[in-house]
Parts: C-alpha cells; sequence; structure tokens
C-alpha cells in the first residue's frame, strides 16, 4: 500500500536577493496511515519547510510529493486549496482562529467551504468540539478562551472536515507545559482512538516523547527516522 | 451564503472607528448628492415654471410659414379664424386653456420724447390666469382692471420703459407702428400699471396692451401666436404633438424648445451637478479603498489561515466584497435618512437665494425630495463602494499563503 505522504528528492531554495540560501536537500520522506509523527530539528533546519510543502502551502524547488499515490502539481499553489480542504488539516503555533468568529464558528468555517447541509455541518462541529471537550465552550470567542482551549479550538477546526492527514507547525509553542502535555495527550487520543494521521514539527523535547516516531533534520536533511 | 454575509458583518463592526469614519464619508456624500440634487430639481422646477408661466405657456401655435420666413409685413403670416382654432384646442385633454397674442414693435411717445418698444397684445383676464405670480405689476393695476373705463386704451409699461418716458398712472402715451397692410398707424393709451419682466434689459422696452387694441393699431384680426396652458407640464409633448396631427397647417412650438435661458441653466446645473458627482465618487472610492486595504493588512495572516483551510481565492475576493456592499448599503441608507431630515429642515427655514444672473428677482431655497433620487444615489454609493473594494479584494486572494501566515 502507498504511504499517505510521499516525497521524492525534493528540495527547496530561497533567493535573497543575490544569495541563494538551500532549505531542503533531495529530502525522501514517507508518512503512513495512521502515523504520530515528529520532525525535529534546531531552527534553521527545515522543519517549518518541509511542513509548508507537504501541506500544500508551497511550492518545491525541485523533486516531488506524493499524496496517496498521486503526484501534486505545484502549477498555483491557490489552485490546491480543494485539496487542502478535503485532504489535509491544519493546526498552527499562534492557533490562528478568526478572532470575530466563535468557538462554534470556527470550528465550522472549513465546512461553509463545502457543500455539505446544515444539519450536517451542525452534527460534525458538535462531534469535534466534544472530542476536544469544548462543547460548553462553543459560544464564546478566543480572546475568551485560554491558550490551550484555543489550540483546542483550532485542533477541532482541523479535524472537521476528515482530514487524511493534520499537520501541526509547533503545536505546543505558545502555552505552557502542563497544558501543552493536555494537548498533546488529546492528538494521541484523536490518533488512536480515530486513526488521525499527525504529522507535527517540533524542537521540544517533551513534545518528542509523545511521538511514535521522530524524523530529525539538520541543514534541511534528514540525519535520522 | 448568509453565515458569510454574517462573518463579513462582524468583520466590517471589528474596528468600528475606522468603520464610523468612512460610513461618515458615505453619510457626507449621499446627503450632499441627495440636497444638491433636490436643489437643482426644485431650480429647475421652478425655473420651468417660472418660463411657462412668465413667457412662454406650455405650447405656442404658429403658421407653418410664420416659422419659415421673416414677415414682409406684421401679422402677414399670422393666424386666422382665432376662435375656431381656439374650439378645436380646448377640446383635448390636458388644456387648460388657449389665448392669443399679438408680437408688434413701434414707436412710443410721451410728446417731447420717443423709444423704441417691444409690444404684445393680449388677452389679459387669461394672461392673469397663466402668469399669477409671476405678473408683478408694480404700480397701478393690470389691464382691463380699472373699472369705469370702457372707451380708453389702456398700456401697462415695463418698469425700465417707464422711467424712460417719465411715466405715471394716468399719463397718455402714443404708440405708433406699421399696420399689416403696411400703413403708418398712431394710436393714444393711458398708462393704468407698470410690471416687471424679471430681465433688466426686456424692462427697457417691454410694454403690454389688449388685444383688441393690438389688432386695433395693426388694422388686422390675426394673431401672431396661440398660446396653449395645460394642466400638467409633463404633458407638453403629448398635446403637442396631437394638435400637430390635428391642424396639419399648424407648428406646435415646446416650450422647453423656445426657452434658451433654462435649457442654458440647465446645461450649466448638470455640468456643476456631474462635476460634483465625480468628487464625491472619488472621495468614496478613495476613502474606501484605503479603509479596505488597511483592514486587509491587519487581517493578513487570517486571510493566510483562510487560504491555508481551504478558501478558494474567488471565496475570499467575495467575501470582500460583502463587506464593500454592507459598508455601501449601511452609509447609503444612513445617508438618506439624513439627507431627508436636513432638507426639511433647510425647507422649514425660509432661506431666500439672490436674484441668479440676468434677472431681477430671487427665489426660495427648497430641496425637493425626488424619490428616483434616492433610490439612484443609494445604489450609486453602494456600488461605488463595491467598486473601491475590488482591487484591494484582489490582492488579498492573490497573497502568498507562506508570506501571509508568516505576517506579524
Amino acid at each position: 500500500m502507498d504511504p499517505l505522504v510521499r516525497t521524492d528528492s525534493l528540495t527547496k531554495t530561497y533567493t535573497l536577493g543575490k544569495t541563494e540560501v538551500p532549505a531542503l536537500h533531495t529530502l525522501n520522506l514517507a508518512i503512513d496511515e495512521g502515523e504520530f509523527t515528529s520532525i525535529s530539528g534546531p531552527s534553521g533546519s527545515g522543519k517549518t519547510t518541509l511542513l509548508n510543502i507537504l501541506g500544500l502551502l508551497d511550492s518545491p524547488s525541485g523533486g516531488h510529493v506524493f499524496l496517496e499515490g498521486s503526484r501534486v502539481k505545484y502549477n498555483g499553489l491557490t489552485n490546491l486549496h480543494k485539496v487542502r480542504l478535503e485532504k489535509l488539516g491544519f493546526i498552527f503555533q499562534t492557533f490562528n482562529l478568526i478572532p470575530v468568529l466563535t468557538a462554534y464558528e470556527n470550528v465550522e468555517y472549513p465546512l461553509l467551504l463545502t457543500k455539505k447541509s446544515s444539519a450536517v455541518r451542525k452534527e460534525l462541529v458538535e462531534h469535534a468540539l466534544r472530542d476536544v471537550k469544548l462543547w460548553e465552550y462553543r459560544e464564546h470567542k478566543p480572546n475568551e478562551l485560554s491558550g490551550g482551549q484555543r489550540q483546542r479550538v483550532a485542533i477541532a477546526r482541523a479535524l472537521v472536515n476528515n482530514p487524511k492527514i493534520v499537520l501541526a507547525d509547533e503545536p505546543t509553542a505558545n502555552i505552557d507545559s502542563a497544558t501543552a502535555s493536555e494537548i498533546l495527550d488529546l492528538m494521541r487520543t484523536l490518533n488512536e482512538e480515530e486513526k488521525v494521521t499527525f504529522l507535527f514539527s517540533t524542537h521540544d523535547q517533551l513534545v518528542l516523547r509523545y511521538a511514535k516516531r521522530v524524523v530529525k533534520l539538520h541543514d534541511g536533511m534528514i540525519v535520522n527516522g | 451564503m448568509f453565515k458569510f454575509v454574517r462573518l463579513a458583518t462582524k468583520n466590517v463592526f471589528r474596528n468600528r472607528r475606522r468603520t464610523i469614519i468612512t460610513g461618515l464619508v458615505l453619510i457626507f456624500g449621499t446627503s450632499a448628492l441627495i440636497l444638491a440634487g433636490g436643489f437643482v430639481s426644485f431650480s429647475f422646477r421652478g425655473l420651468s415654471e417660472s418660463t411657462i408661466k412668465g413667457q412662454l405657456g406650455h405650447i405656442q401655435l404658429y403658421t407653418k410659414e410664420a416659422l419659415q420666413r421673416e414677415e414682409e409685413k406684421p401679422l402677414e403670416l399670422g393666424l386666422d379664424s382665432v376662435d375656431a382654432l381656439k374650439r378645436t384646442i380646448l377640446g383635448l385633454d390636458h388644456v387648460r386653456f388657449a389665448m392669443a397674442r399679438v408680437e408688434f414693435t413701434g414707436l412710443i411717445s410721451n410728446g417731447d420724447k420717443s423709444a423704441v418698444f417691444l409690444g404684445r397684445g393680449v388677452e389679459p383676464e387669461k394672461e392673469t390666469k397663466l402668469a399669477g405670480y409671476a405678473l408683478a405689476v408694480d404700480t397701478g393695476k393690470f389691464l382691463g382692471e380699472n373699472p369705469g373705463n370702457t372707451e380708453e386704451s389702456e398700456v401697462v409699461l415695463a418698469r425700465g420703459l417707464a422711467k424712460t418716458m417719465k411715466a405715471k398712472i394716468g399719463d397718455y402715451l402714443t404708440l405708433m407702428t406699421t399696420t399689416s397692410k403696411g400703413a403708418l398707424n398712431a394710436m393714444d393709451v393711458k398708462v393704468v400699471g407698470t410690471y416687471s419682466t424679471g430681465i433688466p434689459e426686456y424692462d427697457e422696452r417691454a410694454l403690454m396692451v389688449d388685444l383688441k387694441t393690438a389688432q386695433q393699431l395693426l388694422v388686422s384680426q390675426k394673431v401672431s401666436k396661440l398660446v396653449v396652458v395645460l394642466d400638467e407640464t409633463d404633458k407638453t409633448e403629448e398635446v403637442a404633438s396631437r394638435i400637430e396631427k390635428l391642424l396639419p397647417g399648424i407648428t406646435a412650438r415646446r416650450w422647453f424648445d423656445m426657452a434658451t435661458f433654462y435649457n442654458a441653466v440647465v446645461h450649466l446645473y448638470n455640468s456643476i451637478f456631474g462635476f460634483l458627482g465625480v468628487i464625491i465618487f472619488v472621495i468614496v472610492v478613495l476613502s474606501c479603498s484605503n479603509t479596505m486595504m488597511m483592514s486587509i493588512f491587519e487581517r493578513t495572516k487570517e486571510i493566510g489561515t483562510q487560504l491555508a483551510v481551504g478558501t478558494s481565492p474567488l471565496r475570499l475576493m467575495i467575501n470582500f466584497l460583502y463587506e464593500g456592499v454592507i459598508v455601501g448599503a449601511s452609509g447609503g441608507a444612513v445617508g438618506l435618512v439624513v439627507a431627508l431630515l436636513l432638507a426639511l429642515l433647510i425647507n422649514a427655514l425660509g432661506i431666500h437665494m439672490p436674484a441668479p444672473p440676468g434677472s431681477t428677482r430671487g427665489y426660495p431655497l427648497i430641496v425637493d425630495l425626488v424619490p428616483s433620487l434616492f433610490i439612484v444615489v443609494f445604489f450609486l454609493i453602494t456600488i461605488t463602494t463595491v467598486i473601491s473594494t475590488i482591487f484591494p479584494a484582489y490582492k488579498a486572494s492573490r497573497l502568498k499563503i507562506v508570506d501571509a501566515l508568516g505576517h506579524v
């Protein structure tokens, strides 16, 4: 069976003025369905760059990315919005919730981009919020929630459309360690019970302990994993 | 769609101060256009009624020939069988009455001094019926209002001519003119009143006599024209067309084809109003574009997130356009209410405007409440706001997702 996500000689080079800065070097990586994998490495190792390319938020300079066995065509990233909507979920370091919307409306937002009916949307949002144990806070706006609660809402939003894989870039960087543990426990539970595939980047040792598999990056290359 | 409109509404009011300032610009723009348009409408209405009542009537009937060549003798090309013509005209819908006029020129003398005059023979009762307030008799009375005077021919002089002739009420002057047969004729007339035409240059020469007096002076039963007065100015074209079909030898001149001054004023006011509209359009576009650009700049990260979770660039653009519609429609609606209240206030204050160039009479400052103007301005402001949102919305939809997410 094909891996859920696979890269083949993936390369990314940034151009800063006249200087070319290589971020990823002929990287080969495979993520199977159901994995709970972390990408670790020091700052500048290419973790975020890798996640952005796998999340179809950025395009590689060379090599290929395969999603469910099909090669991703990066001609016009904005055209990949449907793939992101249907197959991917995102959790950001700074939560990235829409401040004028309630927790319920933030989680519902991706569903509004689909053709799902109001009744189906309601069911999915409730399921997602209950999974993250925030149903009672559904009418609260982000500024009325703690950091941990906001990240839970973000997790619910990432999951509400039943994505194939959830990509999390430093998901615990902006919360305290106790809350971080709760978040990671939640993600782990979702992985084990609902078989959600998680790929997250971190340089936090506490976070790494939760991962079932750790892929180490250094200067844009995989050194371990 | 409703949920996206709700999101757009929440985004519009997330920065209240900025939204209020933009709203004030829209309210100002809406009110300015409606008040200016209402004033222009009143001015046009007043000027058209003044033109109709003061001089022209709604329609003037001539023989076809009279408008094709110059007369060699007075009333050579005038209308004949006037009573029969009047009966025919009075049978048409919307015609209130028809009155005859004789236009003639000659010399007026007080025995010591002579001056050229522009004379008009009229049916006094009907002229008063037409002109109403517009026939401002300064001193004395109008023609036919002097009981007991059945024998003497009367004249009313325009202000300037009375001054030139040093004529007072009760004085006798002599009118000299060429008859319809080409001979000279003269008649003594008694000054019974003076009036103002509202145009200083015309006031120097004008006078009016009874129709019969003019016809006696010119030795003819013809008239220069028949002036038709309607119950509704809007029916002018309809009635004129019917007359021309009914009476093929007659030309019916519509008042708006003869009102040179009125047409010049309309053209001038339309140009000014159009220019004002352009200025307001530019102000609204710049203000709303700026507001939207600021809003997008502040929400760059949020836009990146929306694109990341699967929002299409088109959907993102539409969401911003919704915001434009909400801001424009809200500002426009409040602007309508403000304009209405201001118009009512202005109309209640009874402000008087000075006389315009070429006239001697001022007029009241009134703002017409024109329903179609309210509707058009509302949609214009809303559409202008949406237009000003297009470019910022497009730029937002084209943001590079990674850069937007990394925006601080």
